[in-house]
This record gives C-alpha cells, sequence and structure tokens, in this order.
C-alpha cells in the first residue's frame, strides 16, 4: 500500500472528549433541517424562505467544516468516547458533502416548490441525509458508521417517494426502501461478527486485536465479518453485483432530487469502506484486497456491458455510475486515496449536473428519461446540450476534463498497488463506455427532434431555471478547470 | 515571464475559440470569416517558429518546462525539434485553408470553427508535447472535435463513420494509456520516483520482452491512426463522410500523429523492439503500399479514391520509418509533409467539385477540362506532386524513402517502387475519366472555374509543393540533425548500426553526416 495514511491507528481511542466542533456541521445541519419543519408548520411561508434557512445553514456548517479542516492540520483527535473522529479524511467527506447537498438542493429547487407544502420535507430530508453521512464518513466506531448510515439511508428512502402521486416514484422508493434495509442487515450482522471476533467496536480497537485473534480464535469469523461489512456498503456504493436497485430507483425517482440521491451515498459509502478496509483490516488487505479487485472489475464490466443496451438516460446513468464505482474501488485496492477522493470529488459533480440537465428535459418530478426525449437537444437548447456534452466526456474520461485526471489517478493508484490487470479491464471499459457516452451525443447534435403530436411547449426549448444554469456553470468551471489543472484540488486532498 | 511561443501555438487556438464561442448565432455571417482571421495568428507564430529554429540543433528548441502535478511526475514539459517542427507549421497552414474552404457549410457555423480551432489546439499539443501524459492528453482530446466535424457536418452515413472513427482510435490509445502508466512506473522502479517525462523515460533499462508489450500498447495506437493495414477500415468511412475541411484534416495532420508517434516513441523508447520488428512493420508497410493503390485503382468514387491513396502513401511513410537509414526516416518526414499537402489539396479540390456538382461518382464526370481548365490544370498539378514527379514535393519524400530503403531493407523497397507506378494509374486515371474528353454529360458545362476565393486557398499550397520539390533543405536542414539523434539512439542502445549513406546521399543534399 504506497502512500496510505493510516488515519486513525495512531490516536488512543480510549479518549473521552466532547468537541462541539467535531460534529460541528452535522449538528449545524440537524438544525437546520428541525428549523424548516418547524417555521413550515408554524407560519407556512414561501418557500424563499426556506431557501434562506438552507443558504444559511450550509453556509454556516461549511464555515464549521472550514473551521474543523483548520485543527485537523495540527493531527488527527478522537471524541465522543472514541465515536468520532476529526481528521483530513473526514473533513474531505464533509466538504465534499456540502458541495453535493449544496448542487443538489438546488438542481431540487423547482421540485421542490412544485411540491407546495410537502417541498420543506423534502429540504429538510436532504439536509437531514447529508447529517447523517457526515456521522457515517466521521465514525470511527462501527456502531456510528452504522447510526450514520441509517440516518443517511433512511431519509433518501423518502425522497425517492416524495412524489406520493406518482405509482413509479412509490414502487422506486418502496424497493430502495426494502433492498437498502436488507444491505444495512447484512452490515449490521457483520458488525456483530467483528464484535463477536474481536471484542471491539472501534476501528482501531478491531486493528489492534486482529494479530492476536487470527492466533488465538479462528479467522474465520473475522473474515465473514468484514466480507458482511464490505458487502453491505458495496450495496450502498452500487458495485456490481449488488447495483440491481439502482437503475430502478434512479429512475422512478423525482427527476429533481436523483442526483442528489445517487452521489452523497457513494461518498459516504466510498469514505466509510475506504476508512473500515485500510484503518480495521489492513492487515488482511492480502484477503480483500484480490476480492474487492474482483468486484471492482465486475462492476466496470458489468455496469459498462448493461448501459451500452439502456434506452432510459436515468438507466444509462445508473449503469455508469456501477462502473465507476468499479473505478473508484480500483483506486481503493491500489491504496492511494489522494486519488480515490479526487475521482469521487469530481465524480459527484458530473453527476449532480447530468441529472440536473435531466430534471429539466423529464421536468422537475417526472419520473421516466426516455433517451429519445434527447433527439436534437442541441438544436432546442444548445446550452443544455453542451453542459450534458462536457459532463457525459467527463464521465467517459476523457481528457482535458477532470474526469481523466480522476481516472489516472486511480489507475496509477492500482498500478502501483500490484493489479496491473484491474488497470487493463479498466481501460478497455473505458473505450467500450465511449459507445454509450457517444450514444446520447449523437442523439444530442446529429438528430433532429422528435415533434411530439401538439406542438407544445416542451418540445421548443427546454425551461432552465436559473438555479440549473448556476449548477452547470458550476460544474463545467470544476470539471475543465480541474482536468487542466489538477494540481491545486489534489494537493488540498494531500 | 519569457514568451513561450509553444505555448501560445496552443493557447491561441483556443481563445480564437473562446472569441468565437461569443459571438452570438444571430451574426452567424460572422463565425467563418472571424474564425478564419484569427487562425492567421497561430500561422504567423508558426511560420515565425519555423524559422527562427535554430539549423543543425538535434535537441528541443523552444523548451518550456514547468511542474504540473510532481507527485505524479507529471509536467507541463514542451519543445519542438526538426521532426516536429514542419509537422506544427503545416498544422497552423491547414486550418485556416480549410476553415475557408468551408463556406458550404451553413448550420451551424459557430460550433464548426470552434470545433476547427480545438482541434488545431490538441494537434500542435500532440506535436510539441514532452510528457507523455500531456502527449495523451492531446492525442485524445483530438479525437472530439474530429468526431463531431464528421458527425455533424458529415455526409450521409455521417454518424456511422463517426462512430467507427472514435471507438477504432479510442480503442487503440486506451491501450497506450497502460503503456505510459507502465513506463512511468518502471521509471519509479529503477530511480524511485514516477515520472513521464519523455527524456527522462528514454534512459530506462527495459528488457526485451517489456520493449516489446509497450512497442505492441503505443504501436496499436498509432497504426490505428496511420492507419496501417489491416487496421485502415475506420479511413475510408470516416474521409468520404466528413466534410472537405474533415477531410483536409484528417488526412493532412491527423493521420500523421500516428507516423509521428513511431518515429518519436516507438523509435526512441523501445530501440531494441524496432529492431526485432522491422520484418513485420515494413511487411505491414509494403502490403498497405500496394494494396491501398490496388484498391485506390477501382474506386467508383472520387474522395475514395483519395482515401485509399493515403492508406498507400502512408505506407511509404511507415517503411521509410523502419527503414533506419537517414535517408529514409528523413524521407518518411518529408513525405508526411508532403502528403499534407497533396492530399489537402486534393481533397479541397473534390470538395470544390462535389459543391459545383453534388456528386463525387468518377462516372458523373468527364471533360471538365473544356469548361474548367484552371482547375485540371491545378489537379494535374497536384496529381503529379502525388505521384512523385521529380520537381515536385512527392518526388523528393519517396525517393529518399525507397533510395534508403533499399540500403536495409532491398525487398520492401522494391515492391514499394511498385506503389509510386500503381499512384500513377489511380491518379491519371482518374483524371482521365474526370477531366478528359469530350462533355457526356450536360450538367458538366455549367461546371464554373476556379473563382479568386479558391485560388487564394489553392495557391499557397500549389506554391509549396514547388518550393518543397526544388529547395527541400528548407525542410531537411532543420530536419537532419533531430534525425541522426533517433538513428544514433539507437544504435548507441542497440547491435543495429545505420549503414553508410554513400555518395548519392550527399548529392540529395540530405545529409549534414560530418
Amino acid at each position: 500500500m504506497t502512500d496510505f495514511l493510516p488515519i486513525i491507528a495512531q490516536v488512543d481511542s480510549g479518549a473521552l472528549g466532547i468537541s462541539y466542533l467535531a460534529i460541528g456541521p452535522e449538528l449545524i445541519l440537524a438544525f437546520g433541517a428541525a428549523l424548516i419543519l418547524m417555521v413550515d408548520v408554524f407560519y407556512k411561508p414561501r418557500h424563499t424562505v426556506h431557501a434562506g434557512i438552507v443558504f444559511s445553514t450550509l453556509v454556516l456548517a461549511t464555515a464549521t467544516a472550514i473551521l474543523q479542516y483548520d485543527r485537523v492540520q495540527e493531527g488527527a483527535t478522537i471524541h465522543f468516547s472514541g465515536m468520532i473522529v476529526a481528521d483530513d479524511f473526514a473533513v474531505f467527506g464533509k466538504f465534499l458533502l456540502l458541495l453535493v447537498a449544496a448542487l443538489g438542493l438546488l438542481v431540487a429547487w423547482p421540485m421542490v416548490e412544485q411540491l407546495g407544502r410537502r417541498g420543506a420535507e423534502g429540504v429538510a430530508l436532504v439536509l437531514l441525509s447529508a447529517a447523517g453521512f457526515m456521522f457515517m464518513v466521521a465514525g470511527a466506531n462501527l456502531m456510528m458508521v452504522f447510526l450514520g448510515l441509517e440516518i443517511g439511508s433512511i431519509s433518501l428512502y423518502i425522497l425517492a417517494g416524495i412524489t406520493r402521486e406518482s405509482v413509479i416514484s412509490d414502487e422506486a422508493a418502496l424497493k430502495y426502501f426494502l433492498l437498502g434495509s436488507f444491505a444495512s442487515a447484512i452490515f449490521v450482522y457483520g458488525v456483530a461478527l467483528a464484535y463477536a471476533g474481536t471484542g471491539e467496536l472501534s476501528l482501531s480497537g478491531i486493528a489492534a486485536q486482529l494479530p492476536a485473534t487470527a492466533i488465538v480464535l479462528r479467522p474465520g469469523v473475522v473474515l465473514a465479518a468484514m466480507a458482511l461489512i464490505i458487502t453491505g456498503l458495496l450495496f450502498k456504493v452500487t458495485a456490481a453485483p449488488f447495483h440491481a436497485w439502482a437503475p430502478d430507483v434512479y429512475q422512478g425517482s423525482p427527476a429533481g432530487i436523483v442526483g442528489y440521491m445517487a452521489t452523497a451515498a457513494k461518498v459516504a459509502g466510498f469514505a466509510a469502506l475506504a476508512r473500515i478496509l485500510y484503518v480495521s483490516f489492513g492487515s488482511f488487505a492480502d484477503d480483500w484486497g484480490p476480492a474487492l479487485a474482483a468486484v471492482a472489475a465486475i462492476s466496470v464490466v458489468l455496469g459498462t456491458l448493461m448501459a451500452i443496451m439502456q434506452t432510459d438516460m436515468r438507466r444509462l446513468l445508473a449503469y455508469s455510475g456501477v462502473a465507476h464505482a468499479g473505478f473508484i474501488l480500483t483506486g481503493i485496492v491500489g491504496g492511494q486515496l489522494r486519488a480515490v477522493w479526487f475521482y469521487l470529488a469530481v465524480y459527484v459533480v458530473q453527476l449532480i449536473a447530468a441529472f440536473a440537465v435531466v430534471s429539466v428535459i423529464a421536468g422537475p418530478t417526472g419520473s421516466v428519461s426516455p433517451l429519445d426525449d434527447y433527439k436534437g437537444l442541441a438544436k432546442r437548447s444548445p446550452y443544455l446540450a453542451g453542459a450534458l456534452t462536457v459532463m457525459l466526456l467527463a464521465l467517459s474520461g476523457m481528457p482535458a476534463t477532470a474526469g481523466f485526471i480522476g481516472k489516472l489517478g486511480v489507475f496509477t493508484s492500482a498500478w502501483g498497488g500490484g493489479y496491473e490487470w484491474l488497470v487493463v479491464t479498466g481501460l478497455v471499459a473505458s473505450v467500450a463506455g465511449f459507445f454509450f457516452y457517444i450514444r446520447i451525443m449523437v442523439l444530442m447534435y446529429m438528430q433532429e427532434p422528435v415533434l411530439a403530436e401538439a406542438p407544445g411547449a416542451d418540445v421548443a426549448k427546454p425551461y432552465v431555471s436559473p438555479n440549473v444554469e448556476v449548477v452547470l456553470a458550476i460544474a463545467i468551471a470544476i470539471t475543465i478547470f480541474f482536468g487542466i489543472y489538477p494540481t491545486p484540488l489534489l494537493n488540498f486532498l494531500g | 515571464m519569457k514568451f513561450q511561443i509553444l505555448d501560445a501555438l496552443i493557447l491561441t487556438p483556443i481563445a480564437a475559440a473562446v472569441i468565437i464561442a461569443l459571438v452570438p448565432n444571430r451574426r452567424s455571417e460572422l463565425h467563418l470569416p472571424l474564425g478564419i482571421t484569427l487562425s492567421m495568428i497561430p500561422l504567423a507564430l508558426a511560420g515565425w517558429l519555423f524559422f527562427a529554429f535554430e539549423k543543425g540543433i538535434a535537441g528541443y528548441q523552444f523548451v518550456h518546462d514547468s511542474p504540473w502535478y510532481e507527485p505524479w511526475g507529471m509536467s507541463w514539459h514542451v519543445g519542438v525539434d526538426g521532426i516536429s517542427l514542419a509537422l506544427i507549421a503545416l498544422t497552423a497552414l491547414l486550418v485556416p485553408i480549410s476553415l475557408a474552404a468551408s463556406t458550404a457549410i451553413t448550420d451551424r457555423t459557430k460550433l464548426f470553427v470552434v470545433f476547427m480551432l480545438i482541434l488545431e489546439a490538441g494537434l500542435i499539443g500532440v506535436f510539441v508535447a514532452l510528457d507523455l501524459i500531456l502527449f495523451f492528453l492531446f492525442f485524445e482530446v483530438v479525437l472530439v472535435p474530429m468526431y463531431f466535424i464528421i458527425g455533424v457536418w458529415g455526409g450521409e452515413r455521417r454518424i456511422y463513420a463517426a462512430y467507427k472513427f472514435f471507438i477504432y482510435t479510442a480503442l487503440g490509445s486506451a491501450l497506450m494509456l497502460a503503456g505510459i502508466i507502465a513506463l512511468a512506473f518502471f521509471h519509479r522502479d529503477q530511480t524511485g520516483v514516477l515520472s513521464f517525462s519523455y527524456q527522462e523515460l528514454l534512459n530506462l533499462e527495459l528488457t526485451d520482452t517489456a520493449q516489446l508489450w509497450l512497442f505492441g500498447a503505443f504501436g496499436l495506437a498509432f497504426a490505428i491512426k496511420v492507419p496501417i493495414f489491416p487496421l485502415h477500415t475506420w479511413l475510408p468511412d470516416a474521409h468520404v463522410e466528413a466534410p472537405t475541411a474533415g477531410s483536409v484534416m484528417l488526412a493532412g495532420v491527423l493521420l500523421k500523429l500516428g507516423t509521428y508517434g513511431f518515429i518519436r516513441f516507438n523509435l526512441g523508447l523501445f530501440p531494441d523492439a524496432t529492431i526485432e520488428l522491422i520484418p513485420v512493420m515494413a511487411t505491414l508497410a509494403v502490403i498497405g503500399i500496394i494494396y491501398g493503390a490496388y484498391v485506390a485503382i477501382v474506386q467508383p468514387d472520387l474522395k475514395k479514391l483519395v482515401a485509399y491513396s493515403s492508406v498507400s502513401h502512408l505506407g511509404f511513410i511507415i517503411l521509410g520509418t523502419f527503414a533506419l537509414t537517414q535517408a529514409a526516416v528523413e524521407g518518411a518526414v518529408i513525405q508526411m509533409v508532403n502528403h499534407g499537402i497533396t492530399t489537402g489539396v486534393l481533397f479541397l479540390m473534390v470538395g470544390m467539385l462535389y459543391e459545383r456538382r453534388h456528386t463525387k461518382k468518377i462516372a458523373d464526370f468527364g471533360g471538365i477540362w473544356q469548361v474548367a481548365p484552371w482547375f485540371s490544370g491545378v489537379f494535374l498539378f497536384t496529381a503529379f506532386a502525388s505521384i512523385g514527379l521529380p520537381g515536385l514535393n512527392g518526388f523528393v519524400g519517396e525517393f529518399m524513402v525507397l533510395m534508403g530503403s533499399y540500403a536495409t531493407l532491398p525487398v520492401a523497397a522494391i515492391f514499394g517502387a511498385f506503389g509510386v507506378v500503381l499512384a500513377a494509374i489511380y491518379l491519371l486515371w482518374a483524371y482521365e475519366r474526370v477531366f478528359t474528353g469530350p462533355i457526356t454529360n450536360e450538367e458538366n458545362r455549367n461546371v464554373a472555374d476556379l473563382n479568386a476565393r479558391e485560388v487564394s486557398l489553392l495557391a499557397p499550397l500549389v506554391a509549396l509543393m514547388l518550393v518543397i520539390g526544388l529547395y527541400p533543405n528548407i525542410i531537411l536542414d532543420r530536419l537532419t540533425p533531430s534525425v541522426e539523434a533517433v538513428l544514433d539512439r539507437i544504435e548507441a542502445t542497440t547491435t543495429y548500426e545505420v549503414p553508410d549513406p554513400g555518395p548519392l546521399y550527399e548529392v540529395l543534399g540530405g545529409g549534414h553526416s560530418d
């Protein structure tokens, strides 16, 4: 494992320390969510009031995260009886989740307005889930990770079905809930076995017990615990073969919120996965490494092949997400977590922006996005088509976009970790991936729009809300800038 | 801060693209003229670069090396030597000419001009990059604008052609990226740090097996780009379906990315593998020469004929590259430039014919010279240049390649020489059917002769055919030391010895072998 920093191993896990700064962003987000719900119940204000609360909540949370970043430069610390860790890793995760929440809410705002009174609940749920996922990335104890996972996931289940009227959306929510709970159960079973095997729940405690366990107890229990924990998290990040729920859920959920749903869970899932693997099970790397590499290869290949066959934009993005999960895992098995963070950071921005375009085409609460809707988009809205093209090129890993630097990073990581075959698999799959990314560009630029029976406004020029324009502009700027000059972000990440 | 001419060459087309993008769509008549005007800036820079380039120096000039991301060993490292110099100038020249030839494009001109300028930046970037990641970046970026140029403004089967072009070439470069990463890690194993710097990677000690694999990874990418038989099937589709400007840029410069890559990277980084694979590459080159020419002869479509003639001509370049003699490699480089000029003109003129008659079928024409004598004259002149008539540029390149190859690959050189004869057959026979004889099709009576715009955009290229044909030293003087350096390195690292060129070589003025 090349330049991996053992994140919390060196910290004394017994220290009891109350630090509100360590959970500052989480507290502020949870408070903001509660405030929105209360204000909504008592005053029934216009949505601009909610927007104001959300904005100040996010600004305050970001400010706290910056303070926290400043603090962790002096070294990682552990708080609340070994439950919460404040370190670089956690702060990166929080920054990223705040970014995702901010962009996701901007994209979702037209949906929030369409939902009327229920809109406030949607906003509160986004903030709550972000707080939960933050606990997950900052968890130093498997119980804490599980709690964070559940807070975040349950909020997402509800968000998937927030447009109650749509049957497809309800179906998506139910599927997400059932399969997601199943995965959580698997995860928690793994936690239980880890406790049975080592007598510890804290991440560094497990690591400390492992060498002893391997001799005294049967390591089978520990291996089973590891496998179950990894499986539970792989489900959340849509890695194959645990991805089957993603296309249905992405397709059925309200268009405005899919971007947030897809990205927030991935940020937290990958962060927790990387932390648990390297901190708790670092000494078992020879056991989980090849297995995870196999999962990465399957995800990349299967995700790409399935994406080629899709006829719905959102299912396509879901399967491309499976492939991307494989690429991120490629980086994780290699051990260079900086490359993984970079990949995640730019990928989530691209994905949210792509879903922003989807939400414009399908309507903020729309439930399906057939590819035919994208025919001739370049003539109807050159801006949308151009933005989506940049995002698709970045997702495909085209050089001069941040997607390429991300891929280069994870491939370098895997090559350095001795997984050359995984790099070659990933590269070949990237080329196959061009098939479907390019197909969308063909639809947008080289085919004529499908004319609806009634010459409605929908086909003419899609209405792009200023929010979406802002999100797309930010995403394009990030994608191109870090594609050409990735140095600042890479330096920031370690 | 020092003025970096190479940075400026990459950035000015991008800046021009941004400026054009800011011109609103309702003033669409401005996009093309503005694009042509702005593309004169990189042309002027390239012209200055060509003459400011110091002769007799083998190394890189105008180098700019600044760190990009040090932990991964990436840097913004650009420089120009004799091998890349002329190709940069060619690129900068062909862009304004292709734009000026694109008056037929009326749909979304803004996007078209923007893509052409991004293409230019990418192409120049490929030729100047001395960092492998930077090289790969430009090598890939070129695909996107070309893909759109073919797919949006192309002919009937444009979508199929664009798809095929993109996937084919992307597949090749994916494995090259694996090779690049592998090289960086070899560097780490031998020195302790990752590096993508071309000049540092030259110091690596690679085993024969590693060299063969890496040669394959790089070579496949370049072989698809060239294209070398049997990887050429994307080329006829892409060339035929692309709009005129696209064909000119494809044939003129894009194909050279492959041949340039072979000389720069395969010969430079993997000398042992190069020596070992000479028979394979030479055989494929000769097959390409003969096969391309034969297929060109039977084409009923003028544009397809020119496309297949490219397969044949590029075979000469590959043959010269792997003959590994001073004259042959120099001939290969100069032939890259020549092919860009002559094939560029042929595609431009086929495009002009198409604009007049809306057909490219040879059978639809006949007797054009009676109504358009100047047009026929320029076409014949270019055909002669392409065939390799002494005094014109094609002769210099093909003769140097054949003569240089004869020293090391006599059989291949003899078979390759048939390619010259076949070129005369397909080009002159096509000329005969299109331009001579009586006018059989009444529609051909109204074919207009060259107009002022067309004359002005063909004139510089036609002039260059004469200049290079009569005074090849304008390129050779700048080229020779760099080629010598490439061959010296192969001699130094392998048991191969570059044969003594002999006295005839001096007559050609090809060498400063002091």
